[in-house]
């Protein structure tokens, strides 16, 4: 009897605990040799309302178990994901949430509206935590007042789930994640990637043409599940946890840490085929330990 | 596309530290087009995949070549016969060749000798008349392996060949393909806007969802040299905007 592994975010019911992470995983049109049965859900590229071309190349560069990148949210914008992706998705067997970004708070809302109630569309995970655009992204995460602002106008503009993705960059997550709790959010993402910086000793500048970029791999893993944590502890709402995982029992300890679920990012770009090893692996856990359900998981969530 | 645990099977040292290295990927082998590439993985090794053109097919045999510039590359001719590495392949858009006849000149430039053996054996089957076009720094770090139906080399030191880069060495043709440094290739699209010319970038996945390996248009925008490239008409790039000199992940 193998264990049930289902789980419940908000209203959304998903057959498994692995999700794919925004901007690791394109439009979902991409991604070769994953047997989808093994994907809970997609989160979606970033998009913004207009189209936008990306910042200039070099846009990665790895690092000590790890990447930076700048990709600066390329994307065709609303339209085109209404017209060119959201029928594909109608027709998938998993959810996929939009990754929903703006430069002002009434631009989040205008991007919301337009999205909602196109078929394929299951949910919004509000990105404000993005280090890679001049405008935005950041910001509103950085700030509890503005990150509540921005999740009420999409909260008003919608009845789908209504997600938001966190940024590591800040003296308390648990701050963030209750201000976006009490405007309306019905999950949390812990975390985006870190601030980093690398640079080049020939050229005595910047690898990366933006200058910074984000850092995600293994190499933030530990940061990654403390800070989920941390936000698990703070809300009741449920938190999905991301940020270097690569196997199952990286997966395992964002939901022994509090996590209803996991989003898996970098490890994509490496073996396109882990999400399903880590659902198989967390699979396989579950019935060494004779556990039933994640339900039975034991959690390590002291409250305060 | 094929996600393989291939083993190695041999390497050979074609010039002065560039060491082709052959692995069995039987889905691969039969597969694979001139200018198509492979993602290598290893282990113990660098985090992301390393992205190599497929230098040559022999049987159920993929051949890359390489040359030891990082931490990663040095690990991959560390290993031995039998030892895996895990291939993902092929990928990307290979040299879309016309039908012949006609002359093509292949130009390629130190490690740019890689999707060139490819390439000569499929513009002959198209009935061309090939021209090989190969340039290094020195004699010594010229590729020993060589196709088609002439050979023309080129040294910055004269030690071999004529004096100069494989781009001065070249004669006109109707069909240029050219592999090599990106400030290489600048040179080829000024003098042949029409070239097909495989692009080096830096590289992520390797399938189209990372956005990393950002390759600047002349009409504006970017596309992914993983996905629509490496291969591109040499016009369509915007030269000044595409790094020139890439130290793939030193510190890695």
């Amino acid at each position: 009897m193998s264990a049930d592994l289902s789980v419940t975010i908000g209203s959304l019911k998903l057959r498994g605990p692995v999700l794919a992470a925004s901007g690791t995983f394109g439009y979902g049109t991409e991604v070769p040799l994953l047997e989808r049965r093994g994907l809970a859900a997609m989160v979606s590229k970033g998009i913004f309302l207009r189209p936008r071309a990306g910042t200039p190349p070099p846009r990665i560069v790895e690092t000590p178990s790890g990447m930076l990148n700048a990709i600066g949210l390329q994307g065709p914008g609303a339209d085109a994901l209404i017209r060119d992706y959201a029928p594909q998705w109608a027709g998938w067997d998993f959810p996929v949430v939009v990754n929903i970004n703006g430069e002002s708070a009434a631009e989040y809302a205008e991007l919301t509206a337009r999205l909602d109630g196109v078929p394929g569309v299951a949910g919004f995970e509000i990105n404000i935590s993005c280090p890679n655009v001049e405008q935005g992204g950041l910001y509103f995460g950085n700030d509890p007042r503005a990150a509540a602002s921005v999740t009420d106008a999409v909260r008003k503009r919608t009845k789908l789930p209504v997600w938001v993705k966190l940024t590591p960059m800040v003296t308390d997550i648990g701050v963030i994640a209750r201000a976006v709790e009490s405007a309306g959010a019905d999950a949390l993402c812990a975390v985006n990637t870190f601030v980093g910086m690398s640079i080049d000793l020939n050229a005595h500048m910047p690898r990366l043409s933006f200058r910074t970029g984000g850092l995600s791999g293994p190499a933030i893993r530990p940061l990654a599940v403390h800070l989920a944590h941390q936000a698990a502890r703070a809300v009741s709402i449920p938190v999905l946890g991301v940020g270097g995982i690569m196997r199952a029992e990286d997966a395992l300890e964002f939901l022994v840490a509090g996590c209803a679920a996991v989003q898996v990012g970098t490890a994509t770009f490496v073996n396109p085929r882990a999400i399903v090893e880590v659902h198989e692996g967390i699979a396989s856990y579950m019935e060494s330990h004779n556990l039933g359900s994640l339900a039975e998981l034991p959690r390590y969530l002291p409250r305060d | 596309m094929f996600l393989l645990s291939a083993p190695i099977t041999a390497r050979r040292e074609v010039a002065r530290g560039m060491w082709v290295l052959s692995m069995t990927a039987p889905e691969i082998a039969t597969s694979v087009r001139a200018g198509q590439f492979v993602n290598l993985g290893w282990s113990p090794g660098p985090l992301l995949r390393r992205p190599f053109s497929v230098y040559r097919v022999d049987g159920d045999r993929i051949e890359v070549v390489l040359k030891a510039v990082g931490v990663g590359t040095a690990q991959l001719l560390a290993m031995r016969p039998g030892d895996r590495i895990s291939c993902l392949g092929p990928l990307g858009r290979g040299f879309d060749l016309p039908a012949g006849p006609g002359r093509a000149v292949l130009i390629s430039g130190g490690l740019g000798v890689a999707p060139m053996p490819l390439a000569a054996r499929e513009a002959m089957a198209l009935g061309m008349r090939v021209t090989w076009v190969h340039g290094a720094r020195s004699a010594d770090e010229l590729c020993s392996e060589t196709e088609g139906d002439e050979v023309i080399w080129a040294t910055d030191d004269g030690s071999r060949g004529s004096v100069g880069t494989a781009v001065v060495a070249a004669p006109d043709a109707e069909l240029v393909l050219a592999c090599g440094p990106n400030r290489m290739l600048a040179a080829v699209a000024q003098r042949w806007p029409q070239a097909l010319v495989a692009v080096e970038a830096y590289m992520g996945c390797g399938t189209g969802v990372c956005l990393g390996c950002a390759v600047p248009l002349k009409r504006g925008g970017y596309d992914r040299a993983c996905k629509e490239g490496p291969v591109y008409r040499a016009a369509d790039i915007d030269w000044p905007m595409l790094p020139a000199h890439l130290p793939y992940a030193v510190n890695a």
